[in-house]
């Protein structure tokens, strides 16, 4: 078939135009085999853009065409779609990145305008090998996996049952609530936080499309959007939560005490236990680790007393595979840790505590009841020190990044403060104040004027234990002076990190992490809440520090992409996948050990790739020895070609 | 030491009781005192087969040249093959099997310790005999080799460090790990040569000495292809450096045939033939168990060893892998560790 190719240059306005000569681009393909149009304009993707686009293939008869423009994560599919709407199969389209490869990372014109050229003959070179291919339809599982049960997964969980799916909610902890069931009350209203998520888990728990697995983790997962078969382990439910009727005759009768991780360690809990009052799923639950070795020789006191036999020290963990079509993963975040904070006395003395353990002071649920006293000696601190930005903002020691939420918890927690103790003191070290929300400025002013919080701009250099009291000795830059007090009890607004086992989820759902360790979105502006996995989605704390309002609109922006993703009928996988050629493949299997979707199994001695697995990365063709699998319009051939274009 | 009737009455039950159709090992070589690989079909045929330094070959090749002998034969004769293999011939079977190419049950490896020597580089030895001709090559037991030569019987003694072949110095694994008997002594360290001595020498010079080395050799490669055919590793059907092999079958489409590509032609000028040697050396990186036979084959001694040793030797370092040693293990190229030294892969 005679090449009838097109190219289009597009200027991106300024953004490729001013460091590449788009013009002579366009006059010198004109002039390349088979290019029988060729053209520049100042927005391609704009419509009249597009509309040239779609003329140009008309009039011209081309059978192939390549627009020379942004990266192909951008706008490959706007301009694949105008090609359809020009009646060329979309796969006849190829796009040259002359801005993100070129452009913005030249300064010279020459040099830049002779790059683009060759970055773009390669693509004429190449699209004149492309196949026509048609998408290849996949059916759907509709129904969604939601790991993590904070308050993102729980959002996100309701939503996707509001919208007819069903849904498996998966939380490693005991409860679901996250660490937004820790807290007192949230920022700006002050409304406590029990009383708004309490009503939304209990929700969870009466919803008959919601299959809540706690204490359970996601084991491995394979498949691919819209198919995934998913491992999910669950430890053994030595508790019977249909049978306990929360009666607490076993915790006094049993002999181990560990620190709380519901109250973050300021007072004990026993191996059997409820994580709170209000826990959902509503029933008590045996801590294997600390539990006296499960042995009924060794002590089975809280199964004697159990009057209507909830508990069962033989149970297994189980493993059930379940299909899923699409999965939010909401696995929140930890603080940074405090023994991080040496200089701050972090870990060390009782009376320097993290936000998290403030709140468990402040709230009605905690130990204290909600009266604020010191760990140490139980008396009301009179003097107070927050220091913000513990950990945060110090790429040479800690995180380089900002919390983002810590501003406003920390004014949160003076104004808490002042409530709780009127005749008090508290004292605020600050960097500066981020306050960018909807009554977040008024609320850190009324912290201030109201509740006369004194901040201090500065940083604290060190805290130590004093007469009894906790030295805190920092600057308050603003006043030129170093700053000394002595006081009852400090508060570290420690940095919030992504929660331990995000790694590890991200590596077994094959979904990237930032240089931070946070989740990573696939477009940070477009893409927000999107992996770069396709069918699976981040919502809360593990994609980034968020506080609750944001953390809430992002489970809910996911869950409609669910939704949006499970309402097709079918899904349309990519066809550039990888085809073998059977005359060279000898069956080492390489290919089949390489492939991370599993979608290539040895079939009489020869590999053979399974489609819809198949996600046309070409892994395997980089580990063929024998160039014997190739991907469909990035074959041998074609590479050789653009090869040899840009070496020419 | 071996006793080289243990071999010839091991060949001979295997045989006898029709459990392989054939033996590989070697024999009396015509010409000199080099022995010469053969295939042994008959029980009779056992009683010549020898066990000496001069064992030179790899005879998992003629293993790769069955296999492929029968997928093409009308009436396939599948039945398993016995192999006489030294260490390294045992690591060569070890990678075929990773690869598929035949099934564990399709060979019997009759392994043989090298134990403290290895096989003779012969252009060493005429060095050493300033050229007079060998007449016999023995193991002394020791750690040395006995030679004689033509016109006087009498043994010389010469130290193995002087006449062994540069790989045997080298060996980390003399004694076959893959094997279904084995003779002669396990030995684990021996004391010439560190591992990659070879090639940790040739990357000690600079750059532009490397440089200037390797255009030289690639200038003189007669690209006559003795090294891909020695090579049991080498067994694609079409080699992607040199397209005469083309396979056309029923299923080729006219594009195929048309748009064959050449990524490095016949011609023997430095450029194509160093892009024929790179190609090779990276297609064999953790694939290549050094025997050392494309370097004893190649009609002008480009030191071809030295290319593969490196790639090794990086995969060793790296990777911790050593090609053939483990044949569960998936092979270095399709796969990847989460602790991999490299982050650009997580």
């Amino acid at each position: 078939m005679t090449k009838r190719t097109g190219v289009f240059v597009c200027h991106c306005g300024k953004n490729i135009a001013a460091t590449v000569d788009v013009k002579k681009v366009a006059q010198d393909l004109a002039k390349d085999d088979g290019v029988v149009f060729s053209e520049d304009y100042v927005y391609m993707c704009s419509d009249p853009g597009q509309t040239a686009v779609i003329d140009a293939i008309k009039d011209n008869d081309l059978n192939g065409m390549v627009i020379s423009c942004c990266s192909p994560t951008l706008h490959e599919k706007t301009f694949r779609d105008a090609s359809e709407l020009g009646d060329l199969n979309a796969f006849q389209c190829e796009i040259a990145n002359i801005r993100e490869q070129c452009a913005w990372v030249h300064n010279d014109m020459d040099v830049a305008t002779e790059k683009a050229l060759k970055i773009t003959r390669a693509s004429v070179r190449r699209v004149q090998h492309n196949q026509a291919l048609e998408p290849i339809g996949v059916p759907v599982t509709r129904r969604a996996l939601v790991v993590g049960a904070g308050i993102a997964g729980i959002q996100a969980a309701l939503d996707l049952t509001d919208a007819g799916l069903d849904v498996i909610l998966v939380e490693k902890q005991a409860t679901i609530g996250g660490n937004m069931l820790k807290l007192s009350e949230t920022f700006p209203t002050l409304d406590c936080s029990q009383c708004i998520l309490s009503p939304k888990m209990v929700s969870v728990s009466k919803n008959s499309k919601i299959k809540l697995m706690t204490e359970s983790e996601v084991e491995s997962i394979s498949g691919f959007v819209g198919n995934f078969k998913v491992k999910i382990k669950k430890k053994a439910e030595f508790v019977d939560p249909e049978l306990c009727k929360l009666c607490d005759d076993c915790t006094p009768v049993c002999p181990v005490a560990v620190p709380n991780q519901y109250d973050v360690g300021l007072t004990n809990r026993r191996a059997i236990h409820i994580p709170f009052a209000q826990a959902i799923p509503a029933s008590f639950t045996l801590d294997e680790e600390a539990c006296l070795g499960l042995d009924p020789v060794v002590c089975g006191k809280c199964e004697e007393v159990c009057d209507v036999g909830a508990i069962d020290y033989d149970k297994k963990p189980t493993v059930t595979e379940e299909d899923i079509g699409a999965i939010v993963v909401s696995t929140g975040f930890d603080l940074y840790g405090m023994e991080h904070m040496g200089e701050f006395g972090g870990g060390r003395y009782p009376d320097v505590l993290d936000g998290l353990q403030f709140e468990r002071l402040c709230s009605a649920s905690g130990a204290t009841e909600g009266h604020i006293m010191r760990p140490s000696d139980h008396k009301v601190p009179k003097e107070i020190v927050f220091i913000q930005c513990s950990g945060s903002r110090d790429p040479e020691n800690h995180c380089a990044y900002c919390s983002k939420i810590c501003c406003m918890y920390t004014a949160k927690h003076a104004t808490l403060y002042k409530h709780h103790v009127p005749d008090g003191q508290a004292y605020i070290f600050y960097i500066d104040i981020r306050s960018g929300g909807k009554g977040y400025e008024e609320f850190v002013q009324r912290s201030m004027e109201n509740d006369g919080v004194i901040y201090l701009r500065g940083r604290v250099s060190k805290v130590y234990e004093k007469d009894g009291k906790l030295k805190v000795m920092g600057v308050d830059t603003l006043a030129g002076r170093n700053v000394e007090i002595n006081a009852d009890m400090v508060v570290l607004a420690q940095a919030m990190e992504p929660s331990k086992g995000t790694a590890e989820i991200a590596k077994i759902l094959k979904i990237g992490r930032d240089k931070d360790g946070f989740l990573a979105e696939a477009h940070p502006k477009l893409k927000p809440v999107e992996s770069v996995t396709a069918g699976i989605f981040l919502a809360g704390a593990a994609q980034g520090p968020k506080d609750i309002p944001e953390t809430v609109s992002q489970a809910s922006a996911a869950a409609s992409k669910v939704i949006a993703l499970l309402s097709k009928e079918q899904l349309a996988h990519s066809p550039t996948v990888a085809k073998v050629r059977d005359p060279y493949c000898t069956g080492c299997e390489m290919c089949v050990d390489a492939c991370p979707y599993d979608a290539i199994a040895l079939v009489d001695g020869k590999a053979s790739v399974n489609e819809v697995l198949c996600e046309g990365c070409g892994s395997c063709a980089g580990v063929c020895v024998r160039a014997a699998i190739d991907v469909k319009n990035v074959t041998q051939l074609q590479v050789h070609e653009m090869i040899s274009a840009i070496m020419a | 030491m071996v006793n080289v009737e243990e071999i010839r009455d091991y060949a001979a039950s295997l045989l006898e009781k029709e459990e392989v159709k054939a033996v590989l090992g070697f024999r009396r070589g015509s010409a000199s005192a080099f022995a010469e690989p053969c295939t042994i079909t008959e029980v009779g045929e056992a009683a010549s087969l020898v066990w000496d330094p001069t064992c030179l070959n790899n005879l998992a090749l003629y293993l790769v040249k069955d296999r492929k002998q029968q997928a093409v034969a009308k009436t396939p004769d599948n039945r398993p093959v016995g192999i006489v293999a030294k260490g390294c011939d045992s690591r060569a079977v070890g990678v075929l099997l990773q690869e598929n190419f035949f099934k564990r049950e399709d060979v019997v490896v009759i392994g043989v310790s090298c134990e403290g020597t290895g096989v003779v580089d012969s252009n060493k030895l005429s060095d050493k005999l300033k050229g007079k001709t060998a007449s016999r090559i023995t193991f002394s037991g020791a750690d040395d080799i006995n030679v004689s030569v033509y016109g006087d019987e009498t043994e010389t003694v010469i130290p193995a460090q002087e006449i062994l072949a540069d790989r045997c110095l080298e060996c980390r694994a003399a004694t076959p790990t893959l094997h279904d008997v084995v003779f002669g002594d396990t030995v684990e360290a021996r004391d010439f040569n560190e591992p990659f001595h070879a090639a940790k020498e040739a990357e000690s010079a600079s750059e532009d000495e490397r440089w200037a080395t390797w255009e030289h050799h690639f200038d003189r490669c007669l690209r006559c292809f003795a090294c891909r055919a020695v090579c049991p590793m080498c067994y694609c059907h079409e080699c992607v450096v040199d397209s005469t092999t083309f396979v056309v079958t029923l299923g080729t489409s006219a594009e195929e045939k048309a748009n064959r590509i050449r990524w490095c032609e016949r011609s023997a000028n430095t450029s194509e033939s160093a892009v024929y040697h790179l190609t090779r050396a990276i297609h064999l990186a953790g694939r290549c168990i050094d025997c050392g036979e494309c370097e004893r084959v190649c009609p002008v001694n480009i030191p071809l060893r030295l290319l593969n040793t490196k790639l090794e030797k990086e995969a060793f370092e790296m990777f911790e892998y050593q090609a053939g040693h483990d044949i569960e293990q998936a092979s270095l190229l399709s796969s990847f560790r989460d602790e991999d030294p490299n982050s650009f892969i997580r």
